[in-house]
């Protein structure tokens, strides 16, 4: 009996990749203390130093460092592989990552995110809400009981934040004035459109609503299961919200432009364009459309987009690894490990966003 | 499939000491068949790069306790013939095939063979027994061993599987 199964292209490397960078991650158990350990070590040592003089086991080597880049994952985040600034949230507060690798941590401030123009950060602490620039000076505080989420929108010479408190959603100036309860009891997720002074799309009970907040009016409302998660495109053109059902992306008036009913651990619009990258459960990462993954890997968590759009950061904290992967073919990986120690130590951090 | 015991071996014994390039002969040697064998049971091009990835990352995961002494084809195909029958079966119980709206990669498989298009027609664990078989080379009482089945159950799987193929081409 003969069975003609072809192989798809790229499915032997693909898994390859994968199957290889688990090796990487592997540490063999330790075995027990052996009388003949110093004389296999020598033949080790000896064996490998064969192979890695000999030409072929030069080119095995070589072709494994090509195509596993995170196997030769660097120690140490010496710069970034894209332009801009990351935003970066760990146990001991956000910091902030430049280009070329300095991290600057601003302090004991949790849930961070970036301003229209990443010339601010808003961060929350007990019970306040601080506004930082990027050197971790402080600029305003406000009091409210429960901060959290801080989000800030608006225009390059006027902005909001909007932040979630004990008794609802609140609205406050980009100057710290102005505070007032926008809706009582609201607790889900929301997101402003770049863009526009205060238009903050809001997940309401059956839906989803963007309002103008200073005005008061609703532009308009669309019925979705819950969302669990509200992204803006940086021009303010598209929006995709996250719900159980899958991924919906919406244009500024509300009308649906697609829905995709896979299931969705991540996503994120890819640099200033309307492409979505998309991280499904099982660890693929596809752009929103495409057939093939960009890449697949279990246990990633977070898929974030350069501000150009060539490369997209996974986070992977059962590897303790950020993976860059360029978006076009092909997909090269840079991968740096030790993620966790470099921030601190602790619990693997999570990324808030990578900003021009 | 893996070339002689020795080498099979050595690279067991490499991989487990953390040597990548040995972990690399294994995965050439054995990735190809642990896909079709996937494939042939599922009948999924996706789902099957998935089991067959799965499997080595099982593998992986499970390196340090193998037996050395033992061969590697049957300890990976067992993982993937089980993990490719539960897909099966959990896609039959869902009475799917799953719909996204983005499309899904499939491949170009499945096409261009009587028998791979016949298979799929039999259930998961006729396929599977035939698979093993016909595909991987195992004898019926490996695939008992494998399926942790009675050698009769396997034997009359094998005889019904191909009964009913033979129906169809």
């Amino acid at each position: 009996m003969r069975f003609d199964v072809p192989i798809p292209p790229g499915a032997a490397e693909r898994a390859h990749r994968v199957a290889m960078a688990a090796f990487a991650e592997r540490r063999p158990t330790p075995k027990r203390r052996s009388y003949w350990r110093p004389a296999i070590v020598i033949a080790v040592v000896a064996a490998l130093a064969g192979i890695l003089a000999s030409p072929p086991g030069r080119s095995v080597i070589r072709s494994i460092r090509e195509a596993v880049g995170v196997e030769n994952a660097k120690q140490e985040l010496f710069s970034l592989p894209a332009p801009g600034r990351l935003l970066v949230e760990s146990p001991r507060g956000p910091w902030i990552v430049t280009a070329d690798g300095s991290r600057r941590l601003l302090g004991d401030y949790r849930e961070a995110s970036w301003s229209p123009f990443g010339r601010f950060v808003a961060g929350a602490r007990s019970n306040e809400l601080v506004a930082l620039d990027p050197e971790g000076g402080v600029r305003w505080t406000i009091a409210r009981p429960g901060v959290r989420a801080p989000r800030w929108g608006g225009l390059h010479d006027d902005t909001r934040v909007a932040y979630l408190a004990r008794d609802g959603l609140h609205v406050v100036a980009g100057d710290g004035t102005g505070d007032r309860l926008l809706a009582p009891g609201k607790q889900g997720p929301f997101a402003w459109r770049p863009g526009a002074l205060a238009e903050l799309l809001v997940a309401a009970p059956g839906g989803l609503r963007l309002e103008d907040t200073d005005s008061g009016r609703v532009l308009w409302h669309v019925a979705t299961a819950p969302a669990q998660r509200i992204a803006w495109s940086a021009d303010g053109g598209r929006v995709f919200v996250v719900t159980p059902r899958g991924l919906r992306v919406y244009d500024p008036t509300g009308r649906l432009v697609i829905r995709d009913a896979g299931p969705v651990r991540d996503a994120t619009f890819v640099g200033a364009g309307h492409r979505i990258a998309v991280l499904r459960p099982d660890g693929a990462v596809v752009l929103l459309g495409a057939t093939k993954p960009i890449f697949r890997a279990a246990g990633l968590r977070r898929v974030v987009s350069a501000p150009d759009g060539r490369r997209l950061l996974l986070t992977w904290p059962a590897a303790d690894q950020w993976v860059f992967v360029r978006v076009a073919a092909p997909h090269t990986l840079d991968a740096v490990s030790g993620i966790a120690r470099q921030f601190g130590g602790g619990r693997f951090p999570d990324v808030s966003g990578w900003v021009k | 499939m893996a070339g002689p015991k020795g080498d099979e071996r050595a690279w067991i014994r490499g991989a487990q000491a953390g040597n990548a390039s040995d972990f690399e002969a294994l995965f050439r040697a054995y990735w190809p068949s642990t896909y079709r064998a996937a494939y042939l049971v599922v009948h999924d091009a996706a789902a099957a790069e998935d089991i067959a990835q799965e499997a080595f990352l099982a593998a992986v995961r499970n390196l340090d306790r193998f037996d050395r002494r033992r061969p590697f084809g049957p300890w990976l195909h067992r993982i993937v013939v089980n993990r490719a029958i539960d897909w099966s079966r959990r896609r039959r119980l869902r009475g799917e095939v799953e719909l996204h709206d983005a499309p899904v990669e499939q491949g170009d498989v499945g096409v261009g063979s009587d028998t791979v298009a016949a298979m799929q027609r039999l259930s998961p664990e006729h396929r599977a027994v035939i698979v093993l078989r016909h595909l991987l080379g195992y004898t019926p009482g490996q695939i008992a061993q494998l399926l942790d089945l009675p050698r009769g159950t396997v034997n009359s799987r094998l005889r019904r599987g191909l009964d009913e193929l033979k129906e169809q081409l």
